[in-house]
């Protein structure tokens, strides 16, 4: 018998979470060893399934491989259902690599580790866990346990910032503490829940219409539902899962809550966390919802280009380098659900990669940002300057992550961006592709400046005692900007399971 | 045996008895007898199984009614036990009189879960309330305590007087106060007059939004272990009489209610949970956003079904619990810290791991978050609603739920997030940590497992469609 792969990737964090907890009183190293073995567990796993993916059986038969089922609540038809397609196996490895790395990004946490990662590793369970169940009911609970351990770690652990508001609004945000840890982690908790909110009323919608008293993803998706019921309801995830992925005017808590989290938590949220908002809308709401889909695609993707160059500006503005990188979030998640909504394979495609892309990515940057905060003590871009001379391996990482941000080629960026163009031309809506096109230029305005005032700038003689990353940090570097590399250079390791999931899926999007 | 259908009623006359006679004795072992008996009538509850109509009719035993009775009974058994041993002069003084009232009003709630008769019913209601009022004036020297009593007694009087005008409405136009008579009646608009009238009744003993007034100074004003308990049985109560009245045995008649719990649901889920907002007294705080728990149990009685009437029940059971250990948990620290504000939470992770944990547990359970009782609470009436069609009922509740998780989340912050002002344990009796130890283990149980509650409830919620 095969083993339970996909349950052994998702509970193994949360294990190691339990065992931290109960075994590793006053031990900050064993407590390290137990994140670094668990989390490494998962990702050896989650890289064999990669390897292992049936791409033939895929095509042929559509279909979740590694599936796994147990009855939890069968009068109401609730199973632990468990099962990956070509672009939640994609997440999956994407979650790996961000976590492992991110538990090397954080070894120099001090204050209440274990605590720290104890919940850091729950969390991640709730995230392999919503990409990997097939039913819907499961997957809103690991989605929940995915959002509350937020509000701690952030809070606990997470930064304020330090460059003051001015203004007419000054009193306003110093009333309402905004840009406090705390402020920004009851937003992000409160923002994500209202999403949860949406998601739940419309799984229920769903469930009642189907009349299969089943939560089972494969069940519902071969019932047909009535095209206003479809509309309704792929609203409601649009809205749900969008908060999460940050599509605008709803986006706010993304900034907020990424310049404050900790160094691990900013990687696992903007890297992970949004993505699983854009899969929320195309697993829950193109895969069940086809008709509704394809009526509002105009809504997604109009909002979509508003978020690529909005988000592009706000970067712009920014001087506090942790906010930077947070817009850029939300300008590049912009990008995803644009490819999304053109309805076409390349789009897909795209969207699905830049997923993975700017996943590794912003965890890559946000590393940096940790290592940079942590050794020069700011965050705010012209205070510093000239780096490059004192820490040349972070000022690599930093050129190597923003090159693939504006979409250079040879890096990961660049494919998703080059599909996402071509989905846009082919899509209905030509027009798209200006927004993103400008988009993409502006990316280049704000992350240039950000490294040549930075990392290239004249050394600064306040900054002589700095160092290199050093020991554990180097681990997780190495591990992002390498998997940056490889898949820009062979695209086709990330697409060619992905397209197995995505030319269904279109096609029953397409053809009524 | 022609006792066994009223033997817990018969209990508790006896058990008042024997707490009378000891504190008239002396007052020192009062307490520990009136939780022993209750723990006793518990069990007794637990093994009782149902019969049918006894006093012509006016008396039932039916499922509905034991499950009601082991919620008020371990309700009560948690509450008592939570006071023993509390260094409250008060409590300690009057120990007996304490006792005897609550006692009786738990007898009120015994008969009133059994009524099917209106004047048993209305009996029943009264016996319940009265000594609701004396005891939130407990502290008779205080003058907080007297205005929140005269308040509670002035709007608790007004509004039995409108259900007597209401039911004596439905006498005339029925001709019978059998309720099973009354349901069986054609409908008329005399009959459908005295049930909104009543109605008023009895949204102000479970304090529905614009009968909540008197809830808030009560709280604060009353002896803690005394709040926790009236947070939750007289509510569960009040929800029961609702079944008897306006559900039981009028089959599909049923959904004519429907809109009017839609429209209370909505209004008092919005009015608590904003009013909870600028609370800085966790005990007010608690307070108003037991008025919203109303509110999404007043979700379930709009889909007017079996499911909605059973998802109530699990709800009541959850809340119980939840509630009644969070008000525990304040009580713990208001002692300690000598007030019950938001900010005496500070730091208390540090400080009492346990305890904040705990504290955490019975919050995320009233926010309905995934893996505590109260999750699953606020699903079950949401989908009981959903089944009914009434999706936009349920997205305003779970759009509150986010309003609610703010002012949760506020102590949350307080007790993890803040420094603590103060260091060293929390103290807590050892009943308290008992009653505490048996809450958590109530909401955790419940989180993880709902189904045999859930069923159970179902069970004894179909025979009343």
């Amino acid at each position: 018998m095969r083993p339970p792969y996909l349950s052994l990737i998702t509970w193994m964090p949360f294990v190691g979470a339990l065992l931290i907890m109960f075994t590793a009183r006053r031990s900050p190293l064993a407590v390290r060893l137990i994140g670094v073995v668990t989390t490494g567990i998962s990702a050896a796993l989650s890289l064999y399934l990669y390897v292992t993916y049936d791409r033939e059986a895929a095509l042929t038969e559509t279909g979740f491989q590694f599936y796994e089922r147990v009855a939890l609540v069968p009068p109401l038809g609730i199973n632990y259902e468990l099962g990956v397609d070509g672009i939640s196996l994609l997440m999956v490895l994407l979650t790996s690599i961000i976590i492992f790395a991110g538990v090397f990004a954080s070894w120099t946490i001090a204050t209440r580790s274990q605590e720290f990662y104890a919940l850091l590793l729950a969390l991640v369970t709730g995230v392999y866990g919503v990409f990997v169940s097939l039913d819907l009911f499961v997957f809103f609970l690991f989605y929940e346990l995915a959002v509350l351990p937020m509000y701690l770690l952030i809070g606990i652990w997470g930064s304020s910032g330090e460059i003051r508001p001015r203004g007419i609004f000054a009193w306003a945000y110093r009333e309402t503490g905004v840009g406090t840890k705390e402020y920004a982690a009851m937003k992000l908790t409160l923002y994500l829940l209202f999403g949860s909110a949406f998601i739940l009323v419309g799984i229920f919608a769903l469930y009642v219409a189907a009349g299969t008293a089943s939560f089972s993803f494969l069940d519902l998706s071969s019932a047909t539902f009535d095209p206003m019921l479809q509309r309704w309801v792929f609203l409601a995830f649009y809205v749900g899962f969008g908060i999460l992925a940050g599509i605008w005017p709803l986006h706010t808590w993304s900034p907020d809550g990424h310049a404050s989290a900790p160094t691990a938590v900013s990687m696992l949220h903007a890297g992970v966390l949004m993505k699983l908002g854009a899969y929320g809308v195309v697993r829950l709401g193109m895969g069940l919802l086809p008709d509704g889909a394809a009526d509002l695609a105009w809504l997604v993707g109009g909002i979509a280009c508003i978020n690529v160059v909005y988000g592009a500006l706000s970067a712009m503005a920014q001087r506090d380098l942790k906010y930077v990188i947070a817009y850029s979030s939300v300008s590049h998640m912009g990008l995803v659900m644009l490819g999304a909504a053109t309805l076409t394979e390349a789009g897909l495609n795209g969207s699905v990669f830049q997923m993975f892309a700017h996943g590794v990515m912003t965890g890559l940057f946000f590393a940096l940002v940790g290592l940079v905060y942590e050794k020069a003590h700011s965050r705010e871009i012209f205070r510093m300057g000239g780096f490059g001379r004192v820490m040349p391996g972070i000022a690599t990482a930093f050129t190597v992550g923003g090159l693939s941000s504006i979409g250079l080629p040879g890096t990961s960026g660049f494919v998703a961006e080059i599909l996402t163009f071509m989905g846009a031309w082919r899509s209905e809506f030509r027009w798209w592709l200006v927004p993103a096109v400008v988009g993409t230029f502006l990316t280049a305005v704000y992350i240039l400046r950000v490294a040549k005032q930075i990392f290239w700038g004249p050394p600064s003689p306040h900054f002589h005692h700095l160092e290199d990353a050093r020991g554990p940090e180097w681990v997780a570097l190495v591990i992002l900007v390498g998997v940056l590399v490889v898949f820009g250079f062979v695209p086709g390791l990330a697409l060619a399971p992905v397209d197995t999931a995505t030319v269904p899926l279109l096609s029953r999007i397409l053809e009524p | 045996m022609t006792t066994a259908p009223y033997v817990l009623e018969l209990g508790v006359g006896a058990l008042m008895l024997v707490v009378f006679a000891v504190g008239v004795l002396g007052r020192r072992p009062v307490g520990a007898i009136a939780t022993a008996g209750v723990l006793l009538l518990a069990a007794a509850a637990l093994a009782l199984k149902p019969s049918g109509p006894a006093l012509n009719g006016m008396f039932v035993q039916d499922g509905l009614a034991i499950f009601a009775k082991r919620v008020f009974l371990a309700a009560t058994f948690i509450g008592f036990l939570s006071g023993l041993g509390s260094p409250d002069r008060a409590l300690v003084r009057r120990s007996t009189e304490y006792h005897l009232l609550l006692l009786g009003s738990l007898l009120g709630m015994l008969v009133l879960a059994s009524a099917r008769d209106i004047i048993v019913l209305f009996v029943a209601f009264e016996l319940m309330s009265i000594p609701l009022y004396v005891l939130t004036g407990f502290a008779k020297r205080e003058p907080e305590p007297i205005e929140a009593a005269l308040k509670f007694f002035l709007v608790g009087s007004v509004s039995s007087a409108i259900m007597a005008y209401g039911l004596s409405f439905v006498y005339g136009a029925t001709g019978s106060t059998s309720l099973a008579a009354i349901a069986r009646a054609p409908a008329s608009p005399l009959l459908t007059l005295g049930l909104i009238a009543a109605l008023a009744g009895f949204a102000f003993k479970i304090a529905a939004f614009p009968f909540h007034m008197w809830v808030p100074d009560a709280y604060e004003a009353g002896p803690t272990s005394f709040v926790a308990w009236l947070s939750v049985a007289p509510k569960a109560a009040g929800f029961i009489a609702l079944f008897r009245v306006y559900f039981e045995g009028v089959g599909d008649r049923a959904a004519v209610w429907a809109p009017a719990a839609a429209a209370l649901a909505t209004v008092t889920m919005l009015a608590g949970n904003l009013m909870a907002l600028p609370q800085t007294n966790t005990k007010r705080m608690l307070a108003y956003s037991g008025i919203a728990q109303i509110g999404y149990m007043l979700v379930g009685l709009a889909a007017a079904s079996a499911s909605g009437t059973a998802m109530i029940l699990f709800y009541l059971v959850a809340y119980v619990f939840a509630n009644m250990g969070a008000f525990l948990v304040v009580e713990a620290v208001a002692r300690a810290e000598g007030s019950e504000a938001t900010s005496a939470f500070r730091g208390l992770a540090q400080r009492s791991p346990l305890l904040a944990l705990a504290m955490l547990l019975f919050l995320l359970s009233l926010g309905g978050i995934p893996f505590v009782a109260g999750f699953w609470a606020k699903l079950y009436v949401f989908w009981a609603a959903a089944e009914r069609g009434l999706y936009w009922l349920v997205l305003v509740g779970a759009v509150l739920t986010v309003v609610a998780l703010f002012y949760y989340l506020l102590v949350a912050r307080s007790m993890y997030i803040e420094a603590p002002v103060r260091t060293g344990r929390v103290p807590v009796t050892p009943a308290l940590a008992l009653s505490l130890l048996l809450c958590v283990l109530g909401v955790v149980a419940l989180g993880v497992y709902p189904k045999g509650v859930v069923m159970a409830a179902l069970r004894v919620a179909s025979p009343l469609f």
